[in-house]
């Protein structure tokens, strides 16, 4: 499409130089329409089970205060038992007086429930949650929410009085599949919740939440403190749950 | 005074472009320029989701796919300074701002390009979302790269449709730049003539801040030591 020029001569007429008539009928080029079309921008909304999780890239010490100098919490090593990547549940930050940053993560370390605080250069990307599990060990139940509304539910199988699942508050720190254990059903997720009985236990005694062979001693408090449930439960949980997701124990 | 981004970085192309669809169609840029305005090329660009679409080249989709990873990159910065909550003040309230803005640019061009645009990469901003001051310098040197990348591909963008759209965008960058770079403390309108970087200059300087990760390792397949 093209428009008719509107003015009859050269705005730069005056001053000495030639005059530029332009015709008043002279076609101009018209102005292309964008490719693209750039909708009105949206802000941020609050998200309720918003949480971030970092992985750890270098072998830190935890501390109780964001200082190099405050009392050790624990070492953390940038791997797991099943040489998956080590993460870490971001909950605060601080600037210390040298300008550097510090984040108070939860760690994966007895007794449950301690945090710390590490140097920022120590982690890397914040990644981003939407989803909290709550396992409720009176009722023997799994539930999963995401954005603060529930998406999924299970009875469960917890621990037994002698190697009880511990409570406080974790989260999911892997996800297992492809291994040949029919005990831990197709698929495992590992959580930052240590069994505080069995200490010795090859890797350090990680509570899981996995699959089971035995679906028929379901529910109930059957395990030695790992969230044992159904095959097609745990299927079901693994397309909902992402690595990272914060997780009471209850 | 140029604020510089974060030093001792080192980002590799491999990482920025992840899945190689950049590469990829920087490959297929054809030496002459062409539009594909023919039936034929329509429907082999029948993918944009555009009025436009039968006028973008494979060159063009290139350069749209450069300009989306730089979206990306600024949209990501924004949304997660936003989310954690540690900038405070006039730039927090730019931070809102922006980043919806920047949102919005990568929605348009990721529908522009369909299923021909890349994939956003996972992206590790060291703590420049978390601390005021290292938030306002990466933001400024975004800001004035992005302002830097769109005019360096103004003379290789062959459609009149995508030069418009990358011209509208340009400004808006340019007025981001302007400020950030006043929240800064610095003048908003530094010189009488900015300098076009052409795209290998660009990327060398999103190399450089390492802000591009690789993905974290949190799936496995070794058997579970968990107590059972």
């Amino acid at each position: 499409m093209s428009v008719t020029a509107i003015v009859g001569f050269s705005a730069f007429s005056g001053g000495g130089g030639g005059e530029v008539v332009v015709p008043r009928d002279a076609p101009l080029a018209a102005l292309p329409a964008p490719a693209l079309v750039v909708n009105t921008p949206v802000p941020l909304r609050a998200e309720r089970d918003l949480a971030h999780w970092a992985p750890v890239l270098r072998a830190v010490t935890a501390r109780t205060a964001p200082a190099v100098d405050a009392p050790r919490v624990a070492r953390l090593t940038t791997r797991t038992a099943e040489q998956t990547a080590n993460l870490v549940l971001v909950l605060g930050r601080a600037t210390d007086r040298r300008g550097h940053v510090w984040t108070r993560v939860r760690l994966p370390v007895l007794p449950n429930n301690t945090t710390g605080w590490v140097p920022r250069s120590a982690l890397g990307g914040l990644a981003v949650v939407r989803t909290r599990l709550v396992v409720d060990l009176e009722r023997l139940t799994a539930n999963l929410f995401r954005r603060g509304k529930p998406v999924f539910s299970a009875r469960i199988g917890v621990g037994t009085a002698q190697w009880p699942t511990p409570r406080g508050e974790f989260y999911i720190r892997s996800r297992l599949a492809r291994y040949r254990s029919p005990f831990y059903g197709p698929i495992a997720f590992g959580t930052s919740a240590r069994s505080e009985v069995l200490t010795d236990w090859p890797a350090g005694g990680y509570v899981g939440i996995h699959g089971t062979d035995r679906p028929d001693l379901l529910p109930g408090r059957v395990s030695h403190g790992c969230i044992r449930m159904r095959n097609e439960d745990i299927l079901r949980l693994a397309s909902l749950l992402p690595v990272g997701t914060p997780l009471s124990i209850r | 005074m140029t604020p510089e981004l974060p030093s001792g970085l080192d980002l590799t192309l491999d990482q920025l472009d992840r899945d190689g669809a950049l590469r990829e169609a920087a490959a297929r840029l054809p030496r002459t320029r062409f539009l594909a305005a023919a039936a034929g090329a329509a429907a082999a660009f029948g993918v944009l989701a555009s009025p436009a679409r039968a006028a973008v080249s494979r060159g063009d989709v290139a350069i749209l796919n450069y300009a989306l990873s730089l979206e990306y990159l600024q949209a990501a910065f924004y949304t997660e300074t936003e989310r954690v909550g540690a900038i405070t003040g006039k730039a927090a309230r730019a931070t809102r701002v922006v980043g919806a803005v920047e949102r919005a640019h990568v929605d348009a061009f990721r529908k522009l390009l369909g299923v021909q645009a890349v994939k956003q990469p996972s992206f590790d901003f060291r703590g420049t979302t978390e601390d005021q001051l290292a938030f306002l310098k990466t933001a400024v040197a975004f800001e004035d790269l992005a302002v830097a990348a769109y005019k360096g591909q103004a003379h290789l963008i062959e459609a009149d449709a995508v030069l418009a759209a990358a011209v509208a965008i340009h400004s808006v960058e340019a007025r981001h730049a302007a400020w950030m770079r006043h929240l800064f403390g610095i003048r908003p309108a530094a010189q009488a003539f900015d300098e076009a970087k052409p795209k290998a200059e660009i990327l060398k300087t999103v190399r450089s801040t390492r802000f591009v990760a690789a993905r974290t390792r949190t799936k496995g397949g070794g058997a579970p030591r968990f107590t059972g």
